[in-house]
């Protein structure tokens, strides 16, 4: 194995976020009955004719912005023509001759870069659901807006098979043109393999990958994948070109039963829709709304913020997330503390609530205001995350929780004294420990103090308190 | 009350409107004309119980119109004469239909065509062919044969048609009536089932040119559901009835004068270009010279076109399934039985000159050699208005005749194919009659979005002519 | 020229069963047609560009707002085979 080289290329299928379909007004909102989003244009009715979705060039405009892609300034759709029951006119509106972008590329973190060849639009397909003696065809899907991106193939490793779609996903989600969940369908890839000796330039025959249902699956199939060709490189058996699909079951690529016919798309020059500009006042609109890169947006935290570059990398992995740490940041400028209360308290609850990030209601300001009172000691630490979390859900005004609640932090020695005595005299086996050397034991006491006044005694005073008056 | 034959759409809506007649007066007179007469000609391929009515007022309200079966009612059957669809009920409305329907008009009916529009004869009908009124052995020609027959036979006021290479004007013509063909967009394709995309457009077939100025009134305009749809106003094509022709100059396509044009046919176009000088216009010789390449292209490009279009129809969604083992025979089987003849030909030849090896001579040849053609008439039209020409080499040929002979078919396209590839607007009126009283018609084809200026010379040739005031006689009356 | 092999390879491309009447009927007309239609061999159409035929060229597109359609129960009714709120075909293996 070690004397190969991976060859990988990756063909990614994104659905558009947009409201309704890109041929006809059926909405692209997730429907739970079949066949409700469907009317008779992306049925394939006859005398139907499709109408082209503004928002759809727009979006596809912005990923080849984002990918660096050069764009035609005209563009046009073909028929690829083929029959399959999830296809209602048995033919797919696509691109084929003139993508919407050609020759991008993709810039990993690490400074890795993988060329993209061509970013293209056309229309999805229905589902096909498979029960024992019949299918099932919904049409729901059929006609969703989907971006096809094509990677050249530059990746050496199932890992950055994986890394590229892990990127490919920050970016689409980031400049809003996909939701890019491979469970939902919204994303999909297919993958292209192949093998050569080390040194080699010429390209070695490619195997294409289907069936995968998740990054990690992608990795495992293509892992399994380079062993396999390895394998029947060294025995002489020579690789064929084929499809092959993930069995996720057995954990291996096994050949597609249907015949591998030479297909014969018959692609023509789609004549119910004719030409689309893409104007420079389009490209300038959409570079606006590309905004800073994941990319970009990493350099920068790493720079102004001075954080640990591994929470740098969990901030941005969300663009919510990074959102919120900045407009909190503008509050209370302590990068440092905001991220450990984000990465801590925060995303805990966050992981409590139905619907995650969805379900957050409190605002960055008041998430600040939180972390700044717990650092100027106005609130310890369980009180403050009690604060956190009663305002989490619901954005309650964080000085009202604290009064309500009776959170304000006690750490006046007058007002505790009484506690560190009751404490003191209920417990003298942990005393005893202190006094013997186990320094550890005053925590117990620590926590019977903390009880006593209803957590909000602070924890360092309480800790020198028992300190002093033990040792006396 | 038989006198209404007599009397053209325009007329009929006026005495309704005046309440000299009565609406339901004037369609059940149709209506038994249908039930006597169309027996004999099969010019209907569903003649509804009840019109479907409409709503609203127009020129044109009150009065009953045929429609070709390949344009979508809601909730009636289209079956485009095709055994693929022959239960296929139509879930929406297409345009044309909406905007009759606000004109006030009523459908009586859908009429007989050729499979999918595929044909010059109406003869690829899976419900037979259609007899032309004026000689029951001959053809109607095709393929909106049945609308045709249907005016010509007065059983409807009015009909509409549509023309992908001559659709409208060659039955118009071999009937003695109307048919006038839009310039490309200038009538939305939503509803209208597909034949070849970049040539197909609906348009009216009528008695006089009176009432097409006023169906073209009801039926043009931009669609936003048609992408095709031209965004341009549409004038008032009634202001330019009888209009003075002074001054317009008029060319002749030597190419559509040549070998194989019939004698007779010749006569009584050289009576329109008479007619035309006597008002004061001016007749130029000019030349098309691609005019021999456009039945190749035409053939290449609608047939490839074609073949796309119908993919839909797999038995997968509607129409005609019959059931095989597995997915595949339901394809082959469905498409087998449901297709005809001719439009496994069309299919076939439209296929291959798509197919991997054949896309660049055939089809991307055929879009080139299209330009060529197109620019034949963009120098023509810098010195003229319109052209003049022959609708049809012949006269109506006998049922049968070019059955077997497909290729002979295409050919007769000649004259009318080429104002499709370059997407104009084209009228054939009925000029005269040969030795054997079949209509003969003649052609005017204008610049782009100019069907005004063929509006203005057909009328004023009516004006002084009667040729389309003839009525065959069918039955004993 | 169309011969038995072309025929055939188009038959599977179209998706259209033929009997072997209709299949030697279709290679003869075919090739006489074809035969007609090289006559576009002849055209030199060096330096023309193809034309798809529509006279404006304009941006047409459609703001990208969600409609419901009327017709779902009636594209479901039309369905051949039907099963609740599916369209019910024979299985397919992929």
């Amino acid at each position: 194995m070690s004397n190969f080289e991976v060859v990988i290329g990756l063909e990614v299928h994104t659905q558009l976020k947009t409201e309704s379909k890109i041929f006809c007004s059926c909405s692209t909102e997730f429907a739970s009955r079949p066949n409700s989003n469907i009317c008779p244009v992306c049925c394939g009715y006859p005398g139907v004719l499709p109408v082209f979705n503004k928002r759809a060039l727009e979006l596809a405009v912005r990923v080849s912005l984002a990918l660096e892609c050069k764009i035609n300034q005209s563009i046009y759709f073909e028929r690829k023509n083929y029959f399959y029951p999830d296809l209602p006119k048995d033919y797919q509106i696509s691109q084929y001759k003139m993508p919407l972008g050609e020759a991008g590329i993709l810039e990993f973190p690490s400074g890795k870069k993988i060329n993209i060849n061509r970013v293209h639009l056309e229309e999805d397909a229905g589902k096909l659901l498979h029960k024992d003696d019949c299918s099932w065809v919904d049409f729901n899907r059929t006609g969703t807006p989907l971006l096809e991106i094509v990677s050249e193939p530059d990746m050496r490793s199932p890992q950055e098979a994986f890394d590229y779609l892990t990127y490919l996903k920050l970016i689409l989600q980031y400049i809003g043109a996909s939701d890019c969940d491979m469970e939902k369908g919204s994303l999909r890839c297919d993958a292209n393999i192949s093998l050569r000796k080390k040194g080699d330039t010429k390209l070695g025959t490619k195997v294409e990958l289907k069936n995968m249902n998740s990054f990690k699956g992608i990795r495992v199939a293509l892992e399994f994948e380079a062993k396999r060709q390895a394998k029947a490189i060294e025995e002489g058996e020579g690789i064929t070109q084929e499809t092959r699909l993930w069995d996720v079951e057995k954990s291996k690529t096994i050949v597609m039963r249907t015949k591998e016919q030479a297909h014969d798309y018959r692609y023509f020059p789609e004549p119910d829709l004719l030409d689309f500009s893409i104007s420079s006042k389009l490209i300038e609109k959409e570079k606006a709304l590309v905004g800073e890169l994941p990319i970009e947006r990493r350099k920068r935290f790493l720079k102004d913020y001075k954080i640990d570059q591994k929470e740098v990398d969990i901030i941005l992995s969300s663009v919510w997330l990074a959102d919120f740490f900045e407009q909190a940041n503008k509050y209370y400028p302590k990068p440092g503390e905001l991220s450990n209360w984000l990465l801590g308290p925060f995303l805990e609850q966050v992981n409590t609530l139905e619907k995650g990030f969805d379900s957050v209601k409190i605002s960055a300001q008041k998430f600040a205001q939180v972390v700044k009172y717990f650092c100027e000691k106005k609130l310890n630490n369980l009180s403050a995350k009690k604060a956190l979390s009663l305002s989490i859900a619901t954005d309650q005004d964080i000085d009202s929780i604290i009064e309500k609640e009776g959170l304000r932090q006690v750490s006046r020695e007058d007002q505790l004294s009484v506690f560190v005595e009751e404490a003191i005299n209920e417990n003298p086996k942990p005393v005893g420990e202190y006094l013997e050397g186990k320094v550890q034991a005053v925590m117990f006491l620590v926590g019977q103090v903390m009880k006593k006044s209803k957590g909000k005694a602070n924890p360092q005073v309480v800790r020198e308190m028992l300190k002093r008056r033990i040792e006396k | 009350m038989k006198d209404l034959i007599n009397i053209n759409a325009r007329g009929l809506a006026e005495k309704i409107s005046s309440q000299e007649l009565k609406k339901e007066e004037v369609i059940s007179f149709f209506e038994d004309r249908i039930k006597k007469v169309d027996p004999c000609l099969g010019s209907f391929i569903e003649k509804y119980e009840q019109p479907v009515k409409g709503e609203g007022k127009s020129l044109l309200s009150g009065l009953p119109i045929a429609i070709k079966d390949n344009i979508c009612i809601k909730g009636k059957k289209i079956t485009c004469a095709s055994k693929i669809l022959a239960n296929h009920i139509a879930v929406y409305d297409a345009e044309v239909v909406r905007r009759l329907k606000c004109a006030g008009l009523d459908i009586i009916g859908t009429t007989n065509m050729d499979e999918f529009a595929f044909g010059s004869s109406t003869e690829n009908s899976c419900y037979g062919a259609t007899k032309n009124p004026w000689d029951r052995t001959r053809v109607v020609g095709g393929s909106s044969g049945g609308s045709a027959a249907a005016v010509a036979a007065r059983l409807v006021p009015f009909a509409l048609g549509s023309d992908t290479g001559g659709s409208i004007r060659q039955p118009a013509c071999l009937c003695g009536v109307v048919g006038f063909k839009p310039t490309y967009g200038r009538v939305s394709r939503f509803g209208l089932v597909a034949f070849g995309s970049s040539l197909d457009q609906i348009g009216p077939i009528t008695t006089d040119f009176t009432d097409c100025a006023h169906l073209l009134n009801i039926i043009c305009g931009h669609d936003h559901r048609d992408s095709t749809s031209a965004f341009l106003d549409v004038p008032d094509f009634t202001k330019s009835l009888n209009a003075d022709i002074k001054g317009l100059k008029i060319g002749l396509p030597k190419e559509y004068f040549g070998q194989g044009l019939n004698k007779e046919v010749k006569v009584a176009v050289e009576g329109v270009k008479k007619i035309f000088q006597e008002k004061g216009a001016e007749m130029i010789e000019v030349s098309l010279p691609h005019t021999e390449y456009a039945v190749a292209t035409y053939y290449i490009i609608a047939s490839s076109e074609a073949s796309s279009n119908l993919q839909r129809f797999d038995g997968i969604r509607y129409g005609l399934r019959v059931g095989g083992q597995n997915l595949e025979e339901l394809y082959a089987n469905s498409r087998g039985q449901g297709f005809g003849d001719e439009a496994k030909r069309r299919i076939f030849l439209g296929t291959y000159s798509l197919s991997s090896g054949y896309y660049d001579a055939y089809y991307l040849k055929a879009l080139k050699a299209r330009t060529l053609i197109r620019r034949d008439f963009d120098q023509v039209f810098k010195k003229v208005d319109a052209l003049l020409t022959p609708t049809t080499p012949t006269t109506a040929f006998k049922i049968g005749e070019k059955a077997s002979d497909p290729l002979s078919m295409y050919l007769s396209d000649i004259y009318t194919i080429s104002t499709n590839l370059a997407g104009l607007p084209a009228v054939s009126f009925p000029c005269g009659f040969s030795s054997s009283k079949l209509p003969i018609g003649a052609q005017l084809i204008g610049k782009e979005f100019d069907e005004s200026s063929l509006i203005k010379l057909g009328s004023a040739f009516q004006s002084c002519s009667d040729f389309h005031k003839e009525i065959p006689k069918i039955i004993d009356e | 020229m169309a011969d038995k092999k072309d025929v055939e390879y188009v038959a599977n491309l179209a998706r259209i069963k033929i009997t072997p009447e209709q299949e030697s009927s279709l290679e003869e007309q075919l090739s006489k047609i074809i035969g007609y239609i090289d006559k576009l061999k002849e055209l030199d159409v060096t330096g023309v560009k193809p034309w798809r035929g529509a006279h404006i060229t304009r941006d047409v597109f459609r703001e990208d707002k969600a409609i419901p359609s009327e017709a779902r129960e009636e594209i479901l009714k039309n369905s051949p085979s039907r099963e609740g709120d599916y369209f019910k075909i024979p299985k397919v293996i992929e």
